[in-house]
């Protein structure tokens, strides 16, 4: 893909237009907008990140300090149910280390990778700020508290047997 | 609103309706009393009257620093012919803390109306909420208690007819604890990374967009309708003198009944650990209690009947800080558990800063070693200058936060350094 | 006046400083590393600990302001630990290659190492590895030894403007990082290096040529522009191996240009000894045979005489003394780019100091790629852009800027008159007018409604016109300068202290130069116009490439090739081609010399370079020339040459020759009653032809560069360049067109860009299209056959 080839939609553009005249600035809008650039596309690609400059006219380093500050843009893609394990003190106090490593087992991967079929990443993150519900594993943004192995070995079953349909 | 207005009754403010069913509905909220008290305000208030009340009320700031609420607002420029901003914090990245969210998902309007009425007092146009990215389904819920609040003419050009307008606006960050801090939080807002900025100037005179800005944590905003109904003197006798009101706790780690816990200030650590948290998973005695989120330095047993104020725990040598109570057993390895907390700020220093952008990738280093067994004698000084002298020389409080529990491991559980770097010798 | 204390000593300091800089103000020394004067404070080193007495922890110097009463202290045993702290913190991740290092020598790291940090790092854990990027020819990167202060990130934003280089990631996995296709699209990196105060970005062209301490350092000025910044030069024996700014200069920084032409100084293409032209070649002789063979060339002849600006004012003055002397009623010209020699009403030269333009109102620019012309003026109008003051603009093309111009408007070379026009009757509407605007306007038919745009900044109580290379080289030049003159006066800006009229220069020495030679001098098109028919016997080049610069290399080429040429100067060039003599003179690093820069500003240069080969200072060469043609010695020694200057420039016996050297500026010449009115035009070719400057390929030295001529390259535009809607009138498309003009037909490369003004044909890259130079108006006739 190149940068002419990754394109908001009309809508989107419109929606950013809307989105701009929210803040003092364009540049505010920068973050919301790398959260559509990603939900369009997936992860935000170099291209992808030359368009938005070009949408919100920055210069292309403003979109690269960014995106490579935040933890939550990604310019890689990931699995499509990305398993987010906080192992910070409340989950690691409540069992979020032990876990993280039933969770890798029953996926065969590593902490930070992705199964091959490209369907799960599994990541260690930072407190969710749930913590009164630890351990915390975020799949895809949704927060499962009191995650047990056995709820997400469940999870993980029933993803697979969806075919990764949700 | 069902509080009571003798302050003496009143055990919960911020979460008074927390478990009516549905309060995120704007008709439901309406039925309990959100958004009753507005009009009086908007129509019969002025913002020194607000101003006055909020600080007559002696509210700290419930995001950290305690700083007291009306004052900072009396701090903000008039007349400066730039606009004013407000800015709720609602990042809640404080490792152990997670009562704003509560707040956000199961009561909206109340943060809403609070913001109205300090946008009012502050004469803003345009608020926002800064929301972690992670909570994603809060931040739906606030979109949509904000849609519903539009179209009901609470929010947006003049507002209830009483001639003030005001937008809000949910802005999400994006995975980085640092942009709670609350200059970070304006240069994220602002489409930056969250680097802070150093200070002065201070935001109330330059902030968002250098323009006078309030920053103000969620449960502190969610506080403020209370305050302006009952009046600043009711929220006053609440808690107990430069402690007033009452406060969300966060607690987590052993306890039983993890959970938010909204109490009156000065509360015991101990009733709340034992009364409303049923107690300890392991043992009757906590070994270590972290009383205002990973950043404040250990209390530990010796703690345990300090009471829950800004002033007592200073004392104990901590903070209150977010409120968020973290309490470890006699099962805790707090040597892996340094370790974790040095991991995490080691991730979430922002980088711009020398000792904090080293200190902190250094601390992780040697802790992850000493936890290995793979520790020199030589480390336990290592570690300490290197905290020592994070702490204080940074442009915000990050550093010492980080240094606080490598500080705290080495003061009060020396021995539990030492077995580990026993284990390596051999 | 803040009273405050440091280390007990009372103070007093203006209010809103920072300690740090009350500090620098009182010679009390604190370390930092990422505070810059030139640059916004970013306070993340924090190097520059002190302590402020019941203040619980050390303070940031660099980002506290002082307060009444204040005590600080600037060394204690806390201190010293903290600094010793912050060191090894730097250290954790700092290869340990100093022995490799350019910086090394002059690395604060190293020096506050010594100072400050401990004998021993106790970091025991592997160290980071970063990548290095691209910055193009001139700036090296080696990012493991970044610590991250962030200056060259503020510097890019800041006063670059450029904004290419930036902060990624956070933590310590934070990296500097840089995103250039090609170079860095700024005309200063070459302060990059400087800028970083360890050997994380250094200087390309010289890395890992020498070691600081083995410079021996000259100051002097540059002459590759009009600005005439003080550099120092410095070298290695007799070889220049690199120029930096002064410390404490008007300019902090200097431009690429001036920086790294210094390869020019050791270029092949010196002349480094007397040539003569030799069975078709030049051939190296000494210098009694040089002189016989000018000699025959030159004597009793009829000659034209063409010198640069980049000489010093001696040098200027010695050839005027040797016109004098030798051939007095021979005309001169020292200016490429003028077409139109009548007397302006404002002369060349800035009336204002730069800090005054930065400082005022409003800011117009007519007609200038000031970027390319002027980089620390631009860079000046950015930090102005800054601090939120208006710049606008009006001319061919929208010259690329790095900065938010307000009010920016093209227009051809032939609406200028309505533009002025149209500003006379605005400002006349509001009662502003004087004596002279009914008969320019009464002279012009057209009006332009980027005259507006004039007009609205006239209004202000401070208006700094920056008068560009579009009107300086305009056919009716005089009428235009005149018209803009009464614009000022009627305005009120056109009193001594508030007169707003610059007109940039060609080069260095402007004032003295229509001084010295205002009754002598013509278009150098007149000189090649009578070279060519006939009516001169031999040119004599002074340090000047006609064909190469300037608007007249058709003309040059066709006078070159009719008469004898005696070639004098530093840089051979493409001279080459055509001299039957060289002779040698020294170049701007081997003189002692006084240059006037465009601001009137007089430096003076002392402490010369021993020369490379035989080639000797200009006013030597001139004397020489003088004797051997039988003529009498005016000067036999540079102290004599200086009082003839002074007889020439009174305002230099102040400045100069009492060694008062800082004192008043040279103001440019006024001459009120130059009231030149509008002509029409004659010829009937549809477009305009405009050609661009560019600081990497103008000028022998630049050309000599092979630096300058690679950055040259990675800048280049395409040859030739209109506007879209300008082919497309023509039903044409971009590519080899035919271009029809005065000078016949011609195919040449033309590409289109939507900032180039309808009916413009702009000339990018006169080096490839340079025979376009010398018409004002062509037209585009179809394609290539
Ligand atoms: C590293 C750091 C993180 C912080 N995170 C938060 C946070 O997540 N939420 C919050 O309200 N305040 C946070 N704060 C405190 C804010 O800087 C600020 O004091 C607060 O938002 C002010 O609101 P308040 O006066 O209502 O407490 C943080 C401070 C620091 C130094
Ligand atoms: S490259 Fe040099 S100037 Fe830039 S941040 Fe690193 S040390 Fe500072
Ligand atoms: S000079 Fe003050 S923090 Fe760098």
């Amino acid at each position: 893909m190149s940068a002419d080839t990754v394109r908001f939609s009309e809508e989107r553009l419109a929606e950013i237009a809307e989105l701009v005249k929210r803040y003092p600035g364009p540049q505010s809008a920068l973050m919301p907008v790398l959260y559509m650039a990603q939900e369009d596309f997936g992860y935000i690609s170099m291209d992808a990140q030359k368009m938005i400059a070009e949408v919100l006219g920055l210069r292309l380093m403003q979109v690269r300090e960014v995106v490579t500050f935040y933890t939550m843009f990604k310019e890689q893609p990931t699995g499509k149910y990305l398993l987010e394990v906080c192992t910070n003190a409340g989950c690691m106090l409540n069992g979020a280390y032990e876990l993280a490593d039933h969770m890798c087992g029953t996926l065969g991967i590593r902490m930070g990778e992705t199964t091959p079929d490209g369907l799960f990443t599994i990541a260690e993150v930072e407190c969710a700020g749930a913590c009164g519900g630890a351990p915390v594993v975020q799949v895809n943004n949704i927060y499962h508290e009191k995650a047990t192995p056995a709820s997400m070995d469940a999870l993980i079953t029933q993803v697979r047997a969806d075919g990764g349909v949700e | 609103m069902t509080i009571s207005s003798d302050p003496k009754q009143v055990t919960q403010i911020c979460f008074d309706r927390i478990n009516i069913p549905n309060q995120n509905k704007l008709s439901v909220a309406r039925e309990n009393g959100a958004y009753e008290f507005l009009p009086t305000v908007l129509n019969d208030f002025d913002s020194a009257k607000i101003i006055n009340e909020v600080k007559t009320s002696g509210i700290r700031g419930r995001g950290g620093a305690g700083f007291p609420t009306g004052l900072k607002w009396s701090f903000v420029p008039r007349n400066t012919g730039k606009p004013t901003y407000l800015l709720c914090n609602a990042d809640e990245g404080e490792p152990g803390t997670f009562k704003d969210r509560d707040i956000m998902r199961f009561d909206p309007h109340l943060l809403i109306e609070g913001m109205i009425m300090a946008g009012f007092a502050l004469d803003v146009r345009d608020a926002y909420i800064y929301i972690r990215g992670e909570f994603l389904h809060e931040a739906n819920v606030l979109n949509e208690a904000i849609a519903e609040a539009y179209a009901a003419n609470l929010l947006g050009e003049n507002i209830l007819g009483s001639g003030y307008s005001m937008n809000l606006t949910v802005h999400r960050g994006a995975g980085a604890y640092v942009c709670g801090e609350e200059t970070a939080l304006i240069e994220s807002l602002e489409g930056k990374p969250g680097r802070p900025r150093f200070k002065p100037p201070f935001p109330a005179v330059e902030g968002f967009y250098r323009c006078p800005t309030v920053v103000n944590n969620v449960e502190t905003l969610a506080t403020v309708p209370a305050i302006l109904k009952f009046g600043g003197e009711w929220h006053a006798s609440i808690g107990i003198p430069n402690n007033t009101g009452c406060k969300i706790f966060s607690v987590s780690g052993h306890v039983n009944k993890p959970g938010n816990y909204e109490v009156p200030m000065g509360t015991s650590l101990k009733t709340l650990i034992e009364d409303y948290c049923g107690g300890l998973q392991h043992g009757s005695v906590p070994k270590v209690i972290i009383p205002g989120g990973s950043s404040t330095p250990w209390l530990t047993a010796e703690h345990y009947d300090t009471p829950l104020t800004y002033d007592d725990l200073m004392k104990a040598g901590s903070f209150l800080g977010s409120g968020a109570i973290i309490v470890m057993d006699e099962t805790a390895d707090l040597v892996a558990l340094t370790r974790r907390l040095a991991h995490f700020y080691a991730h979430e220093s922002c980088g711009q800063c020398t000792p904090c952008r080293e200190g902190t990738g250094w601390l992780e280093r040697v802790m992850k070693r000493v936890e290995g067994g793979k520790g020199c004698a030589g480390d336990v000084t290592v570690l300490k200058d290197a905290s020592e002298h994070m702490a204080g020389r940074t442009i915000c409080a990050l550093a010492e936060g980080a240094a606080a529990p490598v500080l705290s491991l080495l003061k009060h559980f020396p021995e539990d350094v030492q077995t580990r770097l026993a284990e390596s010798s051999k | 006046m803040t009273q405050l204390f440091i280390n007990d000593q009372e103070v007093d300091v203006t209010p809103g400083t920072s300690i740090l800089e009350a500090c620098r103000q009182n010679d009390v020394d604190v370390p930092y590393f990422c505070y810059h004067p030139e640059l916004s404070v970013a306070a993340n080193c924090r190097m520059c600990l002190v302590e402020v007495e019941g203040w619980g922890k050390p303070a940031a110097s660099c980002c506290t302001p002082v307060s009444e009463g204040m005590k600080v202290k600037t060394q204690s045993e806390t201190l010293a630990k903290d600094r010793e702290m912050m060191m090894e913190y730097l250290l954790i991740h700092h290869p340990l290659d100093c022995p490799v290092c350019d910086q090394g020598g002059s690395c604060k790291l190293q020096d506050y190492t010594v100072e400050h940090g401990a004998s021993k790092g106790r970091y025991s854990e592997p160290k980071r590895a970063v990548i290095n990027y691209e910055l193009g020819p001139f700036v090296n990167t080696c990012m493991t030894r970044c610590i991250h202060c962030t200056r060259c990130v503020r510097f890019a934003d800041e006063v670059a403007g450029t904004g290419d280089i930036g902060v990624l990631n956070r933590s310590d996995h934070m990296t500097i990082a840089g995103i250039v296709e090609g170079a860095l699209s700024s005309e200063l990196s070459g302060n990059l290096p400087d800028i970083c105060p360890v050997g994380a970005l250094l200087d390309k062209p010289s890395h890992d040529v020498s070691r600081p301490w083995e410079m021996t350092s000259h100051s002097s000025t540059c002459i590759q522009c009009p600005n005439g910044c003080d550099i120092s030069i410095e070298s290695r024996g007799d070889q220049v191996m690199r120029i930096v700014p002064v410390d404490g200069s008007p300019e902090p920084w200097i431009c690429d240009r001036g920086r790294y032409v210094y390869d020019a100084f050791r270029s092949d293409n010196r002349i480094l000894s007397p040539m003569v032209r030799q069975d078709g070649a030049l051939q190296s002789v000494d210098w009694s045979d040089a002189f016989d063979r000018t000699i025959d060339l030159l004597k009793d002849k009829k000659v034209g005489i063409l010198f640069s600006s980049q000489w010093s004012v001696e040098g200027h003055v010695a050839i005027s003394l040797m016109r004098d002397a030798l051939f007095p009623d021979a005309k001169v010209a020292f200016d490429l780019h003028r077409r139109d020699m009548r007397p302006f009403a404002f002369e060349e030269g800035l009336a204002m100091t730069t800090s005054q333009i930065e400082a005022a109102d409003q800011v117009v620019i007519l007609g200038s790629d000031l970027r390319q012309r002027l980089p620390l003026l631009m860079q000046r109008l950015r930090k102005r852009g800054r601090a939120g003051k208006p710049v606008s603009r009006i001319g061919a093309m929208n010259y690329r800027t790095n900065m938010e111009i307000g009010r920016d408007a093209l227009i051809r070379p032939r609406d200028w008159h309505g533009v002025i026009a149209r500003a006379m009757e605005q400002v006349s509407e509001l009662g502003k007018t004087a004596a002279g605007f009914d008969a320019w306007l009464g002279a012009v038919s057209d009006r332009h409604e980027a005259g507006k745009i004039l007009a609205d900044a006239l209004i202000s109580d401070s208006c700094a016109l920056l008068v560009g290379e579009e009107i300086r080289s305009h056919e009716d030049a005089a009428s235009l300068i005149h018209g803009v003159d009464l614009l000022m006066r009627a305005c009120g800006h056109a009193e001594a202290g508030n007169d707003g009229r610059n007109l940039i220069p060609e080069g260095v020495n402007a004032q003295v130069l229509s001084a010295v030679f205002a009754d002598a001098r013509v278009s150098a098109g007149d000189i090649f116009a009578a070279a060519s028919a006939g009516e001169l016997d031999a040119l004599i080049l002074i340090g000047s490439d006609p064909v190469g610069d300037g608007l007249f290399p058709s003309a040059a080429k066709a006078a070159l090739q009719k008469v004898p040429l005696v070639q004098i100067g530093s840089i051979s060039g493409e001279m080459a081609d055509y001299a039957d003599v060289q002779l040698p003179a020294a170049a701007y690093s081997e003189i002692e010399g006084t240059f006037v820069n465009m601001e009137g500003r007089v430096r003076v240069a002392t402490n010369p370079i021993k020369s490379l080969g035989q080639e000797r200072p200009l006013w030597k060469v001139m004397m020489r020339l003088i004797q051997v043609m039988g003529a009498e010695v005016p000067v036999v020694s540079l102290d004599e040459l200086r009082s003839a200057v002074c007889q020439h420039l009174s305002a230099l016996s102040d400045a100069w020759c009492v060694s008062n050297q800082d004192s008043a500026l040279i103001a440019p010449n006024r001459n009120r009653d130059a009231a030149a009115l509008p002509k029409a035009r004659t010829d009937s070719f549809e477009l305009d032809v405009v050609s661009r400057y560019s600081m990497y390929r103008e000028g022998m030295w630049a050309r000599a560069s092979a630096l300058l001529t690679e950055a040259g390259e990675l800048n280049a535009l395409d040859d030739v360049l209109v506007h879209p809607d300008t082919l497309a009138a023509k039903g044409l498309s971009a590519g080899e067109l035919v271009v029809k003009s005065f000078l016949g037909e011609q195919c040449f490369n033309i590409g289109v860009r939507e900032d180039v003004t309808p009916g413009v044909l702009f000339i990018a890259k006169r080096g490839v299209a340079g025979d376009l130079s010398d018409v004002t108006a062509a037209s585009i006739d179809g394609g290539a056959v």
